[in-house]
C-alpha cells in the first residue's frame, strides 16, 4: 500500500500527538537523582524519654497518679526537613496524612521519600489539616472507619490517649482523652520542630535509608503548661478549652532520640 | 482510491482514539450513566454541588439500596428508612422521637429529608459540617443504628451483590467507607422537593385560592424572616422559646459550639412538606401545626437566648391561623412523596 507524503505526515503527526499526550506524567529532571528513604519511627515512652512505654503496665505521672495506657494514637502531616544554615526546606505533600498508632509497629513507622541533602531539623504538624475536617468522606489514613472521627460533631480526633487509672472516678476507672478541634479558639493543630541529637546535621544520601527514632512521651499529656489531673479529668470527648490545653501539653512530647544513617 | 483513503483515515482515527484512551486515568467507567443535580429554577445555587462526587445512575441506585438496607444497623432492624419514611417526606410518621436499637428513643425528632444539598450544616444542632459524613452519625449512634463503620463495611464486603454494585458505581469492587458515603450522598442529596402547589404558583403554572393567598401574605409578614423562601429556612440556629425538656436535657447548638450564647438554639426547620412531617419541634413536642401556631401566639417562654423575633410572641388571630394553615398545605409536594425513584428498591 502506497501512502502519499501528505498522508504520511498526518499519520506521523497523530502518532506524535499520541506520544506527547502520554508523556504528561513523566518527569525529566536535569540531573536524575534517587530520593532518600526516611523512616520516622515513633516510639512511645514515659518518664521524660527514659523508659519505653509498655501498654497496660502501670506508670506514675507527675502528680503521683498511677495510670496504664491502652490506646495511644495521633495524626501527623506536613512533614518538612530543614537546613537552618542554608535556609533550605524540603516539604513532602502537606495533604499527605499519617495515622500513628503506637500499638501497631507498622503504622508507627512513617516512611517517606525526601530530597537528598544535609538537614539539621525536622518539622511536622500534629493533627489533621483544618480543611480536611470539612471536606466530607475521606479515605486511607483519614478514613472515618479508623475510629478517629467524631460522628455527631464533624471533625477528626487528632490525638487519642486511653487507659485506666485508680485516680479516675469514671466508669471502670477509665480515662479517655480524645483531642480535636480545628477552628478558632478550639484549634488544637500544632506544629512541632525538632533538633537532631547533639545539634548535629545529617547528610541524607541518594538511594540510602535513614531511620529517625522519635520518642513520644505520654507524661507530657498531663503536665506543663497545664495540669491535667486524672482525678479531675476522666473524659475529653469534644473540642474546647480542655482539649486545647492537652494539645499544648502534648505538642512538646516529641524528641529525636536516635538516628541511624546509612552511609 | 477514495475508499482506500476512507479506510485508512478510519483506521488512523481508531488508533488515535485507542492511544488517547490508553492515557486516560482510571476511575471513570465508560459504562456508568451520569446524572445531574437538578436545580429548580427558583432555587439558589446548591451548597453541595457534587464536585468531588459525580452522580451516576449506578451510584444513585447503590445509595438507594444502602438507604433501605437494615444491615447498616447492628441488629439489622434499623435501616436509614426506619426513621426516614418517604410517605412522611422522609421524617418519622407520627412519632415525636424515633425508635432506635435495643428499645431506645432517639434524642430528637427525625427531620424530613429533601433539598439537603442546599444546607451548609445538617442536624438540629448543625453538628454535621458536610453532607457526605452525615450517615456516620446515625450509623454509630447507640440510640439509632448502633453499628460501627468497620462493621458495616465488613457486611457489605461479604455480599456479592454489593461488590457488583460498587464496581458498577466506582469502577472496581473495592468497598470502603468513603465509597459507601458517596453513594448514600448521591441518593439522599438528589432528593429535591420543588413541585408543591407553592412552587407551581411561583413558576406561574398555578394560582393560589383566595385563602391560600391570604395565608401567603401573613406568612411573608410574620414567618418568612426565618423560614425564608424558597427553601423555607434561613439555615440559622434560634431559640424559639421552648423550655428544655428535663428528661432529654438537650441544649441544642451549645452541644456543638460549647458557647453559652448558643444554649437551646436549634436549626430553623424547612416548612416544605410540613403537613407530612408532624409532630414538630426538635423533640417533636408539638403534635399539630395548630399547636405550633399557638406556641408563637402565646406560648413563648422568655430566656436569655430566646430570639428577639419571637421574644414577645408572634400575635396570630384565629382567622390568621386559619389562612396560614391553608397556605402551609400548599407546601406539600405529592410528586416527591410518591416519586418511585426514591422508594424502596425491588
Amino acid at each position: 500500500m502506497k501512502l502519499s507524503s501528505g498522508m504520511r505526515l498526518i499519520l506521523m503527526g497523530l502518532l506524535l500527538t499520541g506520544i506527547v499526550s502520554c508523556q504528561k506524567e513523566l518527569h525529566f529532571d536535569a540531573v536524575p537523582e534517587q530520593d532518600h528513604n526516611l523512616v520516622l519511627h515513633f516510639k512511645p515512652v514515659v518518664q521524660y524519654d527514659s523508659v519505653d512505654l509498655q501498654f497496660e503496665q502501670p506508670y506514675v505521672n507527675f502528680f503521683g497518679q498511677t495510670f496504664r495506657v491502652s490506646t495511644f494514637k495521633f495524626y501527623i502531616h506536613g512533614i518538612a526537613l530543614i537546613n537552618t544554615d542554608s535556609n533550605r526546606v524540603f516539604r513532602i505533600s502537606a495533604d499527605k496524612h499519617f495515622l500513628v498508632d503506637c500499638k501497631d509497629s507498622a503504622s508507627s513507622r512513617v516512611q517517606i521519600s525526601v530530597l537528598p541533602f544535609t538537614y539539621n531539623r525536622i518539622a511536622f504538624i500534629v493533627g489533621v489539616d483544618s480543611a480536611r475536617n470539612v471536606s466530607g468522606a475521606q479515605t486511607d489514613a483519614l478514613d472515618p472507619a479508623n475510629g478517629m472521627f467524631w460522628s455527631w460533631n464533624s471533625g477528626y480526633v487528632m490525638a487519642k490517649l486511653e487507659g485506666t487509672s485508680p485516680a479516675s472516678t469514671g466508669p471502670g476507672n477509665r480515662f479517655e482523652y480524645h483531642i480535636g478541634g480545628f477552628s478558632g479558639p478550639d484549634n488544637v493543630i500544632k506544629e512541632v520542630t525538632l533538633l537532631f541529637p547533639f545539634g548535629q546535621a545529617i547528610d541524607l544520601k541518594p538511594g540510602k535509608t535513614t531511620e529517625l527514632t522519635i520518642a513520644a512521651d505520654v507524661y507530657d499529656w498531663f503536665y506543663n503548661p497545664h495540669d491535667i489531673r486524672l482525678d479531675v479529668v476522666h473524659f475529653i470527648h469534644s473540642p474546647g478549652p480542655l482539649a486545647r490545653q492537652v494539645s499544648e501539653n502534648y505538642s512538646k512530647m516529641f524528641t529525636v532520640v536516635d538516628i541511624v544513617n546509612e552511609p | 482510491m477514495t475508499t482506500r483513503y476512507t479506510i485508512l483515515i478510519a483506521a488512523i482515527l481508531f488508533a488515535g482514539a485507542f492511544v488517547i484512551n490508553a492515557c486516560k486515568k482510571t476511575g471513570d467507567d465508560p459504562k456508568s450513566n451520569p446524572l445531574q443535580l437538578e436545580r429548580p429554577s427558583h432555587f439558589p445555587e446548591p451548597h453541595y454541588a457534587f464536585g468531588g462526587n459525580p452522580i451516576t445512575e449506578e451510584g444513585f441506585q447503590l445509595g438507594r439500596k444502602l438507604f433501605y438496607d437494615g444491615r447498616l444497623s447492628k441488629d439489622g432492624n434499623f435501616p436509614c428508612a426506619s426513621c426516614h419514611m418517604q410517605f412522611a417526606a422522609f421524617a418519622t410518621f407520627d412519632h415525636p422521637l424515633s425508635h432506635g436499637f435495643n428499645n431506645s428513643f432517639t434524642l430528637r425528632n427525625a427531620p424530613g429529608l429533601f433539598n439537603l444539598a442546599w444546607y451548609p450544616l445538617l442536624h438540629w444542632d448543625g453538628g454535621i459540617n458536610h453532607i457526605e459524613v452525615q450517615p456516620i452519625a446515625p450509623i454509630e449512634s447507640p440510640t439509632e443504628m448502633a453499628e460501627t463503620l468497620p462493621g458495616v463495611i465488613q457486611k457489605l464486603q461479604a455480599d456479592a451483590e454489593y461488590r457488583r454494585m460498587f464496581k458498577a458505581a466506582f469502577g472496581d469492587e473495592t468497598i470502603n467507607s468513603q465509597r459507601m458515603l458517596l453513594a448514600i450522598t448521591q441518593f439522599v442529596g438528589t432528593m429535591v422537593s420543588a413541585n408543591s402547589k407553592y412552587d407551581k404558583v411561583i413558576r406561574g403554572e398555578a394560582t393560589f385560592t383566595h385563602e391560600e393567598q391570604q395565608g401567603y401574605e401573613i406568612f411573608k409578614a410574620k414567618c418568612a424572616t426565618c423560614h425564608t423562601e424558597p427553601l423555607f429556612t434561613d439555615n440559622s440556629f434560634r431559640n424559639t422559646g421552648l423550655p428544655v425538656d428535663p428528661a432529654l436535657k438537650d441544649y441544642g447548638r451549645m452541644r456543638i459550639t460549647g458557647r453559652s450564647e448558643d444554649s437551646l438554639k436549634f436549626r430553623v426547620p424547612s416548612l416544605r412538606n410540613v403537613y407530612a412531617t408532624f409532630p414538630y419541634g426538635h423533640d417533636g413536642r408539638f403534635v399539630a401545626i395548630a399547636s405550633v401556631l399557638e406556641h408563637y401566639d402565646h406560648g413563648v417562654q422568655d430566656g436569655p437566648t430566646v430570639d428577639p423575633l419571637v421574644k414577645n410572641g408572634i400575635p396570630l388571630s384565629a382567622v390568621e391561623q386559619f389562612y396560614l394553615k391553608e397556605f402551609l398545605r400548599t407546601l406539600t409536594d405529592s410528586a416527591f412523596i410518591n416519586n418511585p425513584r426514591f422508594a424502596a428498591p425491588e
